[in-house]
């Protein structure tokens, strides 16, 4: 239990620094609706082509706004040398995993409320159920498990840019077509009980992957 | 002296394999000559699948006991997964184009083979980027593990994905005698092939890690 | 006989693959023997 009190203190501290620089939010929602515009653009003078691609595109916005905040999560650790300092203090690495995917989920959920009524303003599409909020959450869940071990690795190399999203995409593809296909049985009509499978896929994803990375987190931020 | 062995059996039945395929096994009657593919392309895949095994048995053998030769295990399996899996998709492309007129299908097993593909590659460009030999290994280790961790999921997910759509079974259900016998020749041949493959790889980037360390020895010896 | 080019390219990119990496391999390995007994020669000359 302490050691999910101490995570929280991380994840406490990175939101503080957010909210007095606001530097990602802003940055990453800005970019994330220009996605959406573009993506209008190509889809959006057609009315029903629009409709039968929204899941993706909004799923693929998300995902490439999840990389530009997952990167930064560790860029400023990085730069200040805040590793170390981390390292140093009475903190298990676990914990200082499970505090940054905290820290990178609420990052996430923040970007995803803003981005939401957005997406569906430009393209006609209610977003707003019960069931598309706990996909989208339970999607969330997945990117940041892997994300934020992904982006501690890729931190540490010389090409951070190209490591992460060469990592994270492919890993990332049993999230996306389950939430991208769950999201369209949704908008289609469908109810809870049509979207189990694609949930439990998506379920079962979080929790493999957020122990996988829980354990192997240490060997990441090592020395 | 047993690497010989291997490669003379390897030679061998791979040689064995060569005249079944093309002369001893008689033609499928319904996809025709190019049925033929089948018996190099099913080993190909297993073999490829089987490589990330390795590298993900090594991988978590290397982050335990931190010995070189784990990481070398690890990398060479990974280089010869590589080769094995690429060639496995270009023959299910050739198949493809031949059975259904397109160079590409959305099949489960096809589609995971580029999931892996990818993330094949990524644990190479990750290699690439860090400098350190230690690190290299650490965080080739991570990816191995955690990119294993994630082929049954992207098969499911995929497999979910594809019900919806008519299915493409690539490979005919009964199998007659002497069609079993060829691909299992096959089979075992790519199977002593790909140890004799490991094997090479594995002492290899021992030497080239000696080679590294003479280096380092002989600069400090005459800076 | 119908589809016998797209066996025979398969055929070929399976066999010319397979052997063509054996033989990166022996190359690769020459050099770095080649490169071994350098470095040895050159650290006993300097010892």
């Amino acid at each position: 239990m302490r050691e999910i009190a101490k995570a929280c203190v991380i994840a406490a501290k990175d939101m503080l620094t957010e909210i007095r620089t606001r530097e990602v939010i802003s940055s990453v929602v800005v970019f994330a609706v220009l996605v959406i515009v573009i993506f209008n653009f190509a889809f959006g003078s057609n009315q029903q082509a629009a409709g039968l691609v929204a899941p993706g595109i909004i799923w693929v916005t998300f995902a490439f706004a999840g990389i530009l905040s997952l990167n930064r999560s560790f860029v400023l650790e990085k730069e200040e040398d805040c590793i170390e300092g981390l390292m140093v203090a009475p903190i298990s690495r676990e914990a200082i995993y499970l505090g940054k995917f905290f820290g990178n989920l609420l990052f996430i959920f923040l970007i995803q409320a803003i981005v939401i009524p957005v997406f569906s303003l430009l393209f006609n599409v209610g977003f707003f159920n019960i069931e598309l909020v706990l996909i989208t959450i339970l999607a969330s869940v997945g990117f940041a498990s892997v994300g934020t071990l992904f982006a501690a690795m890729a931190v540490s190399t010389r090409a951070r840019e190209l490591v992460l999203p060469i990592l994270f995409f492919p890993v990332i593809t049993p999230v996306i077509i389950a939430a991208v296909n769950a999201s369209a049985v949704i908008l289609g009509g469908g109810v809870l009980s049509d979207i189990t499978q694609w949930l439990g896929i998506i379920g079962a994803f979080d929790i493999i992957f957020i122990v996988a990375s829980y354990l192997v987190f240490c060997f990441i931020i090592e020395e | 002296m047993k690497r010989k062995v291997l490669f003379f059996i390897s030679s061998g039945l791979l040689l064995a394999s060569f005249y079944m395929v093309l002369v001893f096994v008689p033609t499928e009657k319904d996809m025709g000559i190019v049925q033929r593919i089948f018996y190099y392309h099913v080993p190909l895949a297993w073999i490829a699948f089987l490589a990330f095994f390795v590298v993900f048995f090594a991988s978590i053998g290397y982050l335990i006991k931190r010995k070189p030769l784990w990481d070398h295990i690890a990398c060479a399996s990974a280089e010869i997964g590589l080769v094995f899996i690429s060639l496995m998709l270009l023959t299910g492309m050739i198949w493809a184009k031949a059975a259904w007129g397109a160079w590409w299908i959305w099949e489960p097993r096809l589609t995971t083979s580029l999931v892996l593909w990818f993330i094949y590659v990524a644990y190479f460009i990750v290699r690439a980027y860090v400098i350190e030999e230690e690190r290299k290994a650490r965080f080739g280790a991570v990816v191995g593990i955690i990119g294993f961790l994630n082929v049954p999921l992207v098969f499911l997910s995929v497999t979910l994905w594809r019900t919806q759509h008519p299915p493409l079974t690539i490979f005919t259900e009964g199998l007659v005698g002497s069609m079993m016998a060829t691909l299992m020749v096959c089979l075992v041949a790519f199977n002593f092939f790909y140890f004799y493959l490991l094997a090479e790889g594995t002492l290899m980037k021992a030497d080239e890690r000696t080679v590294k360390q003479l280096k380092e020895e002989s600069i400090r010896r005459n800076p | 006989m119908e589809n016998a080019g797209y066996m025979l390219s398969a055929f070929i990119i399976i066999w010319a693959a397979l052997l063509g990496y054996v033989f990166m391999l022996s190359r690769r390995q020459a050099k770095i023997h080649r490169d071994i007994e350098l470095l040895k020669e050159n650290i006993s000359q300097q010892g």
